[in-house]
């Protein structure tokens, strides 16, 4: 049986939205099918390879296992809105540089959760941000670039913070 | 060394910006208008007859737009190996039988995925189960349940070497006792062999699946125009030429009306090369409504229903004398094919060719045979048959070398092949880094003083592996155009299929590197079948070594058509012109020189409008007018191979058996390293993949159901598992290869898996002989230890 669609209120990159959504689809639904965001990827369903990760409200959540419902007047944040005009994030910089990535499809998704632990977090041990980042697999690149990509941005913010793309 | 501009440096990739900031279109992310959604039932039974199948409630649901099953399909037949021995077997669609649990019976397209669902839900199957078959030895005695009863090729159909011209016609037979691939070859006398050995050595290995787990799932979307009758396909792939064919032949659309669309491609490793059931009924359904259709498979089927890398019972006798001369050895392969062949008949061969270029062994039996089981269809993965092999005749090197008192480094030297060495098939060793490799991490890794001396739990452990470089096999040749435009910059149009290994963005330094440009002006039109030249593309293994190399030779085409007109321009030479940031000087005089859009320019006005445009094409070993005999592994096989030797050093926690990865060091023959961060990146992928094989990794089944098909059951490894890793270059430039270079990204992995079991060994000195080496082989093997 159809459930009645609800009105949610969300920001998303930092423009607020109105929408009618289906009761039951995932905040990944709503990016990619709603509002045409396709960066977030599905990959596995079962909330645990991260290519699907966005920022809510600060957090670093997959939004394959959440619902539309429940970012209703929250923020939400996709790599889609890191860029700013011709200006790169730091950390966008920082992998493009250090060849971070390869088939690309996971990065969407490590980017915003580096991006919510380096905002909490501006200087995190290796450790620690192994640990981070152990929610988000990868199949291609052996971890190692991309995780000297993102310590490079914790440990010296100034050969990114200038630069445009 | 020669001093390059271009080639060597680790610059950015091409596709930087688009992967960075979610602009990259996956299949996953195509969106037509009027698309329907696709799913496909799949058997929930190991073998079954399929009694009636019953989709008139389905077909009510509204919303459903078309449903399918094996009737529609029916004598359609797919697979990786389609030859006059071995025609292929696979249904597109399950027709009176079904044979393993995860194959495909029925497909719905629908206005949304949840109607589609749905209406899966309301399709009515009866099986009549049978007697299944799961494991391949049981599968080969007689009276084992027959998994193929019915007649191979089903009759009438040609196979495909037929369609390409060649002479033999398929035979058609019904597979006895569930043998679906043979491979005997040898060469010597290996009984003479161990006849003249002081000592042997016989052991055997059991290698399981492994998925790939590319972490884009398998996808189509297919459009179909029924007014112009062409088919308009984005696919996650590993090379557009094969795959069309193959939608092709299923369907009976022209090849020349089906148009594989550039899109990203989320990894592959081997798994995404083949043609697969979805693609096809994702092009059938299309045309059946036409509407365009999309069909993703969700992660559980992408364990059940594409394919698994080759499980391999090996067992390897060997021959050796006192000073550690290896004088024979016969190996004895069994493979778990599933219930269709898979690429089984070529890796029962490559488990062969992949070792022979590495040890020179004079006496040598190989033989191999695959057996149909009720499982999922197995295929290549990053080094088909490597790491198998290598994992085994590795582990049994070092057991030699224990056993003999030899020091491991030095018994595998002393055994080495030579560079110039022709292998008994005929292929040339023109170059051979091996050795390099090897000495290089010794050195790095500080072996002499950490083999054996670690301390209890602690080990050190080396292994050697090969990749080959392309081959023979019609009519995929690999094809590019270079143009000249109107600002003198350059365009790149090559076929290649770029799913994270960085072939376009190395292909575009080769064309900067022989024209005198800088990669940013080297535009790139990339993986559309219909904008780029034939290109068998990413999929044998000859990435480099032929696809990209197609893109220098057209390089160095367009670069002879600019210096002619140069040379008519400034009155000089062709020879004593160079060209150099978008001009041609006069070497002596570099003041003098022309630009290249007045060289574009001047050729238009005066050659009748030429407009300056390079050609270049390669085809990997070009005497096999076909291809190579691998059943009998007697010809030609490819032009040139690639090394590696890893060292691996492990902490073993005798507590929980469980291993820690400290450090892998590894030493890799890849020709010339083109871009030095990529391939970079291909190592430490390898290495850590490897990790997970040789650790982890592993697809279960119990009774035929995969038990772990999802990224939950089945680990892989993550951020927080990868050890030290540090990669030498000891590269020995190819004189075929472009730049000297050749393959990198398959040839580590193997290494590594070796080199982890040896540690682990050097750690605990018990032997395992299956992989992974889960803790409970390695804690179970300690407390045995501990007894006696």
């Amino acid at each position: 049986m159809e459930l009645a669609k609800k009105l949610i209120k969300v920001a998303v990159n930092g423009e607020s939205r109105e929408l009618w959504i289906k009761q039951n689809i995932t905040l990944l639904d709503l990016l990619r099918d709603y509002l045409g965001l396709t960066g977030a990827k599905l990959a596995c369903i079962s909330n645990s390879c991260g290519a699907c990760t966005v920022i809510v409200d600060d957090m670093a959540v997959k939004s394959c296992s959440v619902l539309a419902m429940q970012v209703d007047g929250k923020e939400v944040f996709t790599v889609e809105g890191l860029a700013k005009g011709k200006k790169l994030h730091p950390l966008q910089q920082a992998f493009i540089e250090h060849v971070a990535f390869q088939c690309g499809f996971c990065t969407p998704g490590k980017l915003m959760s580096a991006k919510a632990l380096l905002d909490e977090n501006p200087n995190p041990t290796e450790e620690e941000l192994r640990r981070d980042m152990e929610g988000n697999l990868c199949r291609c690149t052996g971890y190692k670039k991309y995780i000297e990509a993102i310590m490079d941005v914790a440990q010296h913010p100034e050969k990114y913070s200038a630069k445009e793309g | 060394m020669a001093d390059y501009r271009v080639v060597g440096k680790g610059i950015p990739r091409k596709d930087s910006i688009e992967k960075i900031t979610g602009q990259a279109k996956y299949t996953f992310d195509i969106v037509l208008p009027e698309m329907l959604h696709a799913k496909i039932l799949r058997s929930l039974h190991a073998h079954a007859k399929i009694a009636n199948i019953d989709t008139s409630e389905a077909e009510k649901l509204p919303g459903v737009k078309a449903v399918i099953t094996g009737k529609d399909t029916w004598g359609m037949r797919f697979g990786f190996v389609d030859t006059p021995r071995y025609p292929c077997e696979q249904p597109v669609i399950a027709e009176d039988k079904v044979r393993f649990i995860g194959e495909s019976v029925a497909a719905v397209a629908a206005v949304d995925e949840n109607t589609a669902n749905e209406a899966l839900d309301l399709i009515e199957i009866e099986y009549e189960p049978i007697p299944a078959v799961f494991d391949p030895e049981e599968a080969m005695k007689e009276g084992a349940p027959q998994i193929h009863g019915e007649q191979i090729p089903a009759p009438g159909r040609k196979c495909a070497w037929q369609d390409w011209g060649v002479a033999r016609v398929a035979r058609s037979y019904n597979p006895v006792n569930n043998i679906g691939a043979t491979v005997n070859l040898s060469y010597g006398d290996s009984e003479k062999g161990f006849a003249e050995a002081e000592y042997i050595r016989e052991d055997t290995w059991v290698i399981p699946r492994t998925n790939h787990t590319a972490m884009e799932p398998h996808g189509a979307v297919a459009s179909y125009n029924p007014l112009t009758g062409y088919l308009d396909v984005w696919l996650s792939h590993m090379g557009y030429e094969l795959k069309r064919y193959w939608i092709s032949k299923t369907l009976g659309i022209p090849i020349s009306k089906i148009r594989v669309h550039k899109t990203f491609i989320g990894g592959a490793f081997g798994g995404k090369a083949q043609v697969f059931d979805h693609e096809i009924i994702a092009s059938f359904l299309s045309r059946k409504t036409g509407k365009p259709v999309k069909l993703i498979l969700p992660r559980d089927e992408v364990f059940t229903s594409t394919n698994n890398s080759i499980a391999l019972k090996i067992n390897v006798k060997k021959g050796v004398k006192k000073d550690g001369t290896i004088v024979g050895q016969h190996v004895k392969l069994i493979s778990d094919m599933g219930a269709y062949r898979g690429s089984v008949p070529v890796c029962l061969f490559l488990c062969h060719s992949m070792r022979d270029a590495i040890y020179n062994i004079p006496n040598l039996t190989h033989d191999g045979v695959g057996a149909y089981t009720n499982k999922s269809t197995t295929m290549a993965k990053r080094g088909h048959g490597s790491q198998q092999m290598t994992t085994a005749i590795e582990s049994q090197m070092d057991w030699i070398a224990e056993d003999l008192g030899l020091d491991p480094v030095e018994f595998r030297l002393k055994n080495l092949r030579q560079k110039g060495d022709v292998l008994p098939n005929r292929d040339t060793l023109n170059s051979y880094g091996l050795p390099d490799c090897i000495k290089k991490i010794v050195e790095a890794s500080n072996w002499k003083e950490k083999r054996g001396k670690l301390g209890p739990g602690r080990g050190i452990g080396l292994a050697v592996s090969a990749m080959f470089n392309g081959s023979g096999y019609w009519p995929f040749t690999a094809g590019s155009i270079v143009r000249m435009n109107h600002d003198g910059t350059v365009t790149l149009y090559i076929g290649q299929a770029e799913f994270g290994q960085g072939p376009t963005t190395t292909t575009c330094q080769l064309v900067a590197e022989e024209l005198g440009l800088n990669v940013e002006d080297v535009n790139l039109v990339d993986g559309d079948s219909e904008l780029c030249p034939i290109d068998y593309s990413n999929w044998l293994s000859g990435g480099m070594f032929v696809s990209c190399k197609a893109g220098l030779v057209a390089a160095q085409d367009l670069r002879q058509q600019i210096l002619k007109v140069a040379a008519e321009m400034l009155e000089e030479d062709v020879e004593d012109l160079e060209a150099m940031n978008r001009r041609v000087y006069i070497k002596t005089d570099p003041e003098e020189g022309v630009a290249f859009d007045e060289i574009l320019r001047y050729s238009i006005q005066k050659h009748a409008g030429d407009l300056l445009m390079g050609k270049g094409f390669c085809k990997p070993v070009p005497e096999i007018e076909f291809y190579p005999s691998l059943s009998k592994g007697s010809g030609r096989w490819t032009d040139a191979y690639s090394f590696t030797a890893s060292i691996a050093e492990v902490s073993v926690d005798a507590e929980t058996g469980r291993t820690k990865v400290d450090h892998i060091w590894i030493g890799d023959d890849c020709g010339r390293e083109i871009n030095t961060a990529i391939c970079e990146g291909q190592l430490q992928s390898q290495a850590v993949m490897g990790m997970g094989d040789a650790l982890f990794e592993e697809v279960m089944f119990s009774e035929g159901r995969t038990i772990n098909a999802n990224f939950v059951d089945y680990e892989i490894p993550r951020a927080f598992d990868i050890p030290e890793i540090t990669t030498i270059d000891a590269s020995d430039p190819d004189p075929n290869g472009p730049f000297g270079a050749k393959e990198i990204g398959e040839c580590a992995r193997a290494a590594v898996i070796g080199s982890i079991v040896n540690a682990v060994y050097d750690a605990t000195k018990v032997k395992i002989t299956s992989l992974p080496l889960h803790p409970e082989k390695i804690f179970r093997g300690l407390k045995e230890k501990a007894k006696s």
